[in-house]
């Protein structure tokens, strides 16, 4: 196993700000305060786990009244020195984006916007596998925004339908490990988005309910390195079996905020497969 | 409520992320239906497909609710602008361009909201109102300053639907022949009467004068008399004829009971609308006791209203009749909301004047012993009339028969 092409290089946030101050996922509860001092231990921790696994990091400022800044990972999509930024679906988090935005244009990305009135949540609603990019829609994103992307990007767009409230975005129902395998989460998805991706991963680890609300597939795959936020054991023993290194850096308290391991980075070492013929 | 559709689009890679399937599925399972009108298929993978699908709903309200499910996978209306709105600079005048309306269930899209055109009527300009609602008037009813419907963006018109399920005119469809069965035909136009009274809707009936001289007057008053009829259209010769018959006996000096020709039979209607105008009106003719029965008694009696509009042909006329025909058109037009069955009795102009205005949805049947008439409704945008090819008098005794008993 060689592990994934790209995930070595991520942005981040340091959770100086977080916060659970509105609710719009069902994970969040605003009686259910952030404990603000254990959520910045546990990021460090993420970061020097990132730095273990081989991964470069880098932190963009945090903003006072953005909360969910943290979770780099609905900043946008990131195809080489291009950058779409995400245009969210709740107020609460559209401020984020002018911040988003500011930090890759002084990182020399160039930025391309879908149209107003289309929403998408970035790499929390997409993942590139193989030669495509999927992405799903319903709770956060748009379906109309999948063809703006392709266009954008080059990149071809396979829709999946999120259909669990709790999985609302793609990236907790779904961590691409290489080019064959993946972790997967059939419990999030609609009876055509299961075929289409039965279809994509040729040796998927599906897993079950439980396992599947457990946040397990929000996990950040460094070369053969699987950072999990928590790890079931018969998913563990899986990766293990596939040659893969399992390290679990437990991030309860972003959980409060319904985000993982996944969520608090985003790659910025993607390029997306201009694909042409399959 | 009438079937209704619009067309949708999907774009995007809709063949391999099952969304094409998915969407035509969605459609089906909503108990809608589709056709597709065009499917463009990348030819590479890069390449995004692109559909267009014309979606038919029930009603308007399924339609709506099916289009919201439809958006979240990505299927849009193809209509995504405002109807554009010019405004008149003269009285009784259109602005060029101004969009010409059909009798079918309309809306317009304007300030991102379909409105409904209230009473939708053919060859009509659409009127936004300053409450928002939409009218559909004819040119001389425009007022400057009046903001006028122009082109066909943001339109959305229904299309026409026949009732469905089974019933007697399914064979019929809009075909118009003698060789039907015309009992089963007369019982179910009698049920369908019942039907709108039972649900609170209005009976016209547009009668032509062979209604009198087939002897079918007291038929029509019959039915009149036991309010099945609402609201009669005709023209002076209908209404001379009926009041000639029951002062004189005669229907254009023929006896009515014999058949044969009176002796200075021809001037007989001339005296009556003679006398009518001596008293004024119908109405008056009534109370001072001068008609003492027919169907414009039985009108006056019961307060039906009636619109008669006068022709260039009219003896007298009748000081009831119109003489001014774009009045009498209005004057027909105030009457017609509340309209869910029109019976076109022997009668070509005023029928086809009254179909001019009606919307389709009123179910419309034609009865004439020339089929051309109906032919010549459907040819004018009538296409909801049903025609029924028989002798009207015939056809009114059934009738008094299923209703009056």
């Amino acid at each position: 196993m060689t592990g994934l092409a790209w995930g070595r290089r991520y942005l981040t946030c340091p959770p100086t700000y977080f916060d659970v101050v509105y609710e719009i996922n069902p994970w969040m509860h605003r009686e259910v305060k952030a404990d603000r001092d254990r959520a910045l231990r546990q990021w460090e921790a993420l970061m020097a786990t990132l730095d273990e696994a081989g991964a470069t990091v880098e932190a963009m400022a945090p903003a006072e009244g953005w909360p969910d800044l943290v979770f780099t990972a609905n900043a946008g999509i990131v195809n080489g020195d291009q950058f779409v930024p995400a245009r969210f679906r709740h107020p609460e988090r559209q401020g984020e984006t002018a911040l988003d935005i500011a930090w890759f244009r002084s990182h020399g990305f160039g930025i391309d916007e879908l149209p107003v009135g289309v929403c998408h949540e970035g790499a929390g609603d997409a993942l590139p596998f193989g030669d495509v990019l999927i992405s799903a829609y319903r709770f956060r994103s748009d379906a109309t925004a999948h063809a703006y992307l392709s266009r954008l990007t080059g990149a071809a767009v396979r829709s999946i339908e999120l259909v669990d409230e709790r999985l609302y975005h793609f990236d907790l129902t779904f961590c691409p490990l290489d080019e064959r395998r993946a972790i997967v989460a059939p419990l999030g998805w609609d009876g055509y988005g299961c075929r289409v991706m039965e279809a994509l991963v040729p040796e998927p680890l599906v897993l079950e309910d439980d396992e599947a609300l457990s946040f397990c597939a929000n996990s950040v795959v460094v070369g053969t390195t699987v950072i999990m936020p928590v790890c079931p054991p018969r998913v563990g023993r899986q990766l293990e079996a596939w040659g893969l290194d399992v390290t679990v850096c437990p991030v309860d308290e972003f959980l409060k905020a319904g985000g993982g391991c996944r969520c608090l980075t985003l790659a910025l070492d993607v390029t997306l497969a201009p694909t042409v013929g399959s | 409520m009438p079937e209704a559709s619009e067309i949708v689009e999907v774009e995007g890679h809709i063949i391999d992320s099952l969304i094409l399937p998915k969407v035509l599925d969605v459609i089906l399972s909503s108990g809608a239906d589709y056709r597709l009108l065009d499917v463009e298929i990348g030819k590479t993978n890069v390449d995004a497909s692109r559909a267009r699908i014309e979606v038919t709903a029930a009603d308007a309200d399924a339609l709506a609710s099916l289009l919201d499910e439809l958006q979240i996978h990505g299927a849009n209306r193809m209509v995504r602008s405002d109807a554009e709105l010019a405004a008149c600079d003269r009285d009784g005048v259109l602005p060029a361009g101004f969009y010409s309306s059909t009798n079918l269930p309309t809306s317009v899209r304007i300030g991102g909201r379909w409105v409904e055109v209230e009473f939708p009527e053919m060859d009509c300009a659409l009127v936004l109102r300053e409450d928002g609602r939409l009218r559909a008037l004819p040119m001389h009813r425009v007022r400057i300053g009046d903001r006028v419907v122009v082109g066909t963006e943001g339109i959305r018109v229904a299309a026409p639907s026949r009732p469905r399920g089974h019933n007697p005119f399914e064979f019929m469809a809009s075909e118009v022949s003698s060789e039907k069965p015309k009992g089963l035909l007369v019982a179910a136009v009698a049920d369908r009467i019942r039907t709108a009274k039972a649900s609170g809707h209005k009976i016209l009936a547009v009668c032509g004068p062979a209604v009198i001289h087939t002897g079918a007057g007291p038929h029509l008053a019959d039915l009149v008399r036991n309010g099945w009829i609402d609201l009669l259209f005709a023209g002076n010769g209908f209404a001379a004829h009926d009041l000639e018959s029951n002062v004189m006996g005669t229907s254009l000096g023929v006896s009515i009971t014999e058949g044969s020709p009176a002796e200075g039979g021809h001037a007989n209607h001339l005296r009556v609308i003679n006398e009518i105008r001596r008293y004024g009106s119908i109405a008056a003719a009534v109370d001072a006791g001068y008609i003492d029965g027919g169907v414009m008694f039985e009108c006056v009696k019961r307060g039906v209203s009636f619109v008669l509009g006068g022709s260039v042909r009219d003896d007298g006329p009748l000081p009831d009749v119109y003489r001014d025909v774009v009045e009498a058109a209005d004057a027909m037009r105030y009457l017609l909301p509340g309209v869910g069955v029109a019976l076109m009795l022997a009668s070509t102009l005023h029928a086809i004047a009254t179909g001019n205005l009606l919307p389709a949805w009123v179910e419309t049947f034609c009865v004439d012993i020339n089929q051309a008439v109906v032919t010549k409704l459907a040819d004018r945008g009538s296409h909801q009339a049903l025609g029924v090819v028989t002798d009207v008098g015939l056809f009114l005794s059934g009738l008094v028969d299923h209703l009056v008993g």
